[in-house]
């Protein structure tokens, strides 16, 4: 498995599950709440790479 | 405070749901990720943290990252160690059976360590939801 975005995305989707269960009840809250920290943790984590981009190390 | 005044959802949390059963409860969400939650008869939880946490471990050695072992000589083997250990018997069956060597010239090395570390720390967070709902603290 070489793909860094697909693991980031595996990584993102479960930790965001694990999350989702711990604060939140109610099957809607938890839908809703999972798209939202599955979104940023992608978001932030595409955002993050680019501002390190032209890092040199 | 007047009984009448307290909100539906906390009058009917109980004041404590029994030190010994959440000890029990702990120690069993401790050793398996999402036992103490079946314990405490919060099946949706046990069974999506059981498969999350599992995935996560296994997934991790399976992309050639590390289990560290107990090496109390340098500071941030001690961290590696307590993370990875936070997986409980995950951890410590895994690492009698010699999995998780680690290969550090593996192109996913850092994501498997990651994913075992992680998978530890959500471990104990889980440990900890299973205290707050045996104690009554939360549903």
């Amino acid at each position: 498995m070489n793909n860094h975005f697909l693991l980031m995305v595996i990584f993102s989707a479960l930790v965001s599950l694990v999350f989702v269960f711990l604060t939140k009840n109610g099957a809607r809250d938890r839908i809703k709440y999972f798209f939202y920290l599955f979104g940023s943790f992608i978001l932030l984590s595409v955002l993050a790479g680019w501002i390190m981009y032209p890092f040199p190390f | 405070m007047d009984m009448e005044s307290i909100p539906q959802e906390e009058s009917s949390l109980p004041a404590s749901g029994g030190i010994l059963k959440t000890a029990v409860a702990c120690v069993a969400g401790f050793l398996v990720p999402g036992l103490g939650h079946a314990l405490l008869r919060k099946w949706d939880r046990a069974l999506v943290f059981l498969a999350a946490i599992c995935v996560m471990f296994f997934l991790g050695i399976r992309l050639q990252g590390r289990l560290f072992s107990p090496d109390f000589s340098e500071f941030f083997a001690i961290l590696k160690f307590a993370a990875e250990a936070g997986g409980g018997l995950l951890y410590w069956l895994s690492w009698l059976q010699g999995l998780g060597t680690g290969n550090p010239a593996a192109y996913s090395y850092g994501f498997g360590n990651v994913f075992m570390y992680t998978a530890g720390l959500l471990n104990m967070l889980v440990v900890v939801d299973v205290f707050d709902i045996g104690m009554g603290r939360k549903k």
